[in-house]
């Protein structure tokens, strides 16, 4: 908060009241805490932590981690808030406004940067056990680390990470005689893509063969898609001078989304209003995350087929990134903090958290002992792909403004824009925010 | 009426409006005044850099910002349209529920039910009904009334439809409460205005025009200022259905603040934003009444 001004910091208190105060209400009112163990030592000191209420298996799992924590250790007691996921990043700034951080909170990845930026973390390098850092997995580290290069600090860690694919039908694959590419090395080329598309359309009686998850809202668009501009040599900003002009709206990039473009406004691609184009037999092919892997094998059993994104020339890239855990800056223990995170790192946590969710385990050993990523796992591409074909998000400030342009450009190039008009106008929007804060000056002053 | 007397009346009546002028105040004045001192800055929320004044450079930005042009040119054409075609339909659901009917109760219920869902559900139904290709309920019910003239849209992707689906629902959806309101109107207008209508002869046209309209023109004016402002504030279904696109199609002014403030943490350009789009409903409101009082006196 260095060289901000009584009155900015006035303004900026105010507008905790006006602006975010209608986005409060709802989330604070139906904000639980969990209580701590009720038996835990008198002189144990608190610890505060915050966690979005995301997948139910992963609530439990962490209510039963805190319970455990709190029950094996007397120092420390942790008392674990949860707050509903809609809301969580507004009532987390408002409480930065305020003053009112507790002292370990999870943040959802691609948002790390700009927190780090405002000052509101503290880097986890000398906080957590050397040998804790040292099993943690490359993707984890890199999307955790800002700013990126080689003076960068850890400022988050996530237990688990995610996974980006394509899930197949083996059966309608056979049918139309495409062959599945099953390592990032053997993905199909766009040419190879566009044929097993029309190949499978061929079969079926709509036509529509390929699930992009257009049902899904916000993030996942630059989460799923992004990764395309990577892999065709472009990018959604260059990541080192942080500017969007000639990157974004680069040939290569037009050249990637006008391939999606052509997937979509070619009748291949289901609108999936029901989130259910895959599992009801109407596609042979869906762009998802992980989180499908349970349903999706459920009902298909053997015939699921896990398969890397298509390569734009060269190689084939993916997405990376998921919630991650971060010490704030004001944190009264921040000791306490690192211990419950250390302790969440243990491989048992860690196996506990991803079988429960189902995510790529975060660090090394768990992923070696994971039934789903282990070296014989149904989803070892997954783990595979991270760290070695993975993109991390920009780790940038800029982000929110980022991903908001790339949304709106994704939006209107899926209904049928003009791609390079719909690219430029996204470049624009970023390089004038990135220009409104005065190129995001890592050390806080201009 | 004597100083002494109106003393505690008027005491009484200060403190019986105290609850709303607090509220008002707390919840829509100092709001207003704080945006409108923020869009004089060029706070980004959670930035670590010093707050500036900037004077009026964000109401030049956003005034000049294309997207924002266009999201205020979307509200007149979503408003214009909406509030004539909401109004007349709830004015005419109302007269028809205005006679002895044994159904009244429940048609009325049905009308109004649309206006008590929470939207989240209106949208997933509504989202379903626009969904592209010939099984989707729009696209099949337009098929079958033309007689197979109409060709498929991707209503909520397509420049062309997105808007004017999002202004169906929003009538079907809003038309309810305009209907009660006007229909409670109706019920007002004494039935011995219409008793000398007929005795004099007159037919249900001149009835309507010279006892039904003028006894309703103060509640028509209420509904139609409501609406209005109601249209301007078209944001939920934008957020949810559409975000905006395609191409700006379907953006409002609100959508955009938000956007601004919260998607990309500009809070200043979109508190300059929610300055404007006040500025804006108040004018466009007082007009709607200067309108109506105008037409009133002749």
């Amino acid at each position: 908060m260095r060289g901000r001004t009584r009155i900015a910091a006035a303004l900026a208190a105010a507008l905790g009241t006006a602006l975010v105060a209608a986005a409060l209400m709802l989330p604070a009112a139906c904000t639980r805490k969990e209580a701590g163990a009720p038996a835990a030592a008198k002189g144990a000191e608190p610890v505060t932590v915050w966690y979005h209420t995301g997948r139910p298996d992963e609530r439990d799992t962490l209510k039963n981690q805190v319970a455990d924590f709190n029950g094996r250790q007397d120092r420390y007691r942790v008392e674990l808030t949860l707050i509903p996921e809609g809301g969580y990043n507004a009532q987390v700034r408002a409480a930065a406004l305020a003053g009112d951080l507790p002292d370990l909170l999870d943040l959802d990845g691609p948002l790390l940067a700009s927190y780090a930026w405002s000052g509101l973390l503290v880097p986890l390098d000398d906080l957590l056990p050397e040998a804790t850092r040292a099993d943690l997995i490359p993707s984890i580290v890199a999307q955790g680390t800002w700013p990126s290069g080689s003076d960068g600090r850890l400022y988050g860690v996530g237990t688990f990470d995610s996974g980006l694919g394509l899930f197949a039908d083996r059966a309608a694959f056979a049918a139309a005689g495409v062959r599945l590419p099953t390592s990032t090395a053997t993905a199909w080329s766009a040419k190879e893509f566009r044929d097993a598309l029309a190949a499978l359309a061929a079969h079926d009686p709509d036509g529509q063969v390929l699930d992009l998850k257009r049902n899904y809202r916000g993030e996942w668009f630059t989460y799923a898609f992004s990764p395309l501009l990577v892999s065709a040599v472009a990018d959604l900003i260059d990541r080192k001078t942080l500017t969007a002009h000639g990157t974004l709206d680069s040939d290569a990039a037009v050249g990637a989304m006008t391939e999606v473009q052509r997937w979509i406004q070619g009748g291949y691609v289901d609108p999936n209003l029901d989130d259910a184009a895959f599992v009801r037999g109407r596609v042979a092919l869906s762009w998802a995350g992980h989180w499908e892997y349970g349903r999706y094998h459920d009902t298909l059993g053997e015939r699921l087929a896990v398969l890397p994104l298509p390569d734009m020339g060269h190689g084939s890239r993916t997405g990376q990134g998921s919630w991650q855990w971060a010490v704030t800056a004001k944190a009264k223990s921040p000791e306490g903090a690192s211990a419950f995170l250390a302790y969440l790192l243990e491989p048992e946590q860690v196996l506990a958290m991803a079988n429960a969710n189902g995510a790529p385990p975060g660090t090394r050993t768990a992923t070696a002992r994971s039934p789903l990523y282990g070296p014989q796992g149904p989803l070892r591409l997954f783990a595979e792909q991270l760290g070695t074909a993975s993109v991390p998000r920009p780790r940038t400030a800029a982000y929110p403004a980022i991903t908001d342009a790339f949304q709106r450009a994704f939006a209107d190039i899926a209904s049928g824009a003009d791609v390079k008009e719909a690219l430029t106008r996204a470049a624009a929007a970023i390089d004038r925010d990135v220009a409104d804060n005065h190129g995001y000056p890592v050390s806080g002053t201009p | 009426m004597s100083a002494r007397a109106a003393g505690p009346e008027a005491r009484a009546g200060l403190l019986m409006a105290a609850p709303a002028v607090v509220g008002l105040a707390a919840f829509v004045l100092v709001p207003f005044v704080l945006a409108f001192g923020l869009a004089l800055t060029d706070l980004r929320l959670g930035s670590p850099l010093p707050t500036r004044f900037v004077g009026l450079h964000q109401f030049a930005r956003v005034l000049t910002d294309p997207v924002f042009l266009r999201a205020l040119l979307n509200n007149a054409v979503f408003a214009a349209v909406v509030v004539p075609v909401q109004t007349g339909l709830a004015l005419a659901i109302a007269l028809g529920l205005d006679r002895p009917l044994h159904a009244r109760p429940v048609l009325r219920t049905l009308f109004f039910l649309p206006v008590v869902l929470p939207f989240v559900v209106v949208a997933v139904v509504w989202e379903l009904i626009f969904a592209p290709g010939p099984a989707g309920p729009a696209n099949a019910l337009l098929h079958l009334v033309t007689l197979g003239h109409w060709a498929p849209v991707d209503w909520l992707h397509d420049t062309r439809y997105a808007l004017g689906a999002i202004a169906v629902l929003s009538v079907w959806q809003g038309l309810g409460l305009q209907m009660v309101i006007l229909l409670a109107g109706l019920q007002a207008i004494p039935r011995t205005l219409y008793e000398a209508a007929r005795i004099d002869g007159a037919g249900p046209l001149a009835t309507f025009r010279h006892v039904t309209l003028p006894g309703l023109r103060n509640v028509l004016v209420f509904t139609v200022t409501i609406t209005t402002i109601l249209a301007f504030r078209l944001f939920d279904q934008v957020r949810i259905l559409t975000r905006g696109g395609p191409e700006d199609a379907t953006t409002t002014a609100l959508y955009e603040a938000v956007a601004a403030a919260f998607d990309r943490q500009q809070v200043a350009v979109g508190s300059a934003m929610t300055v404007v789009w006040f500025a804006l409903v108040l004018a466009v409101t007082y007009g709607v009444r200067r309108l109506a009082r105008g037409r009133g006196r002749t």
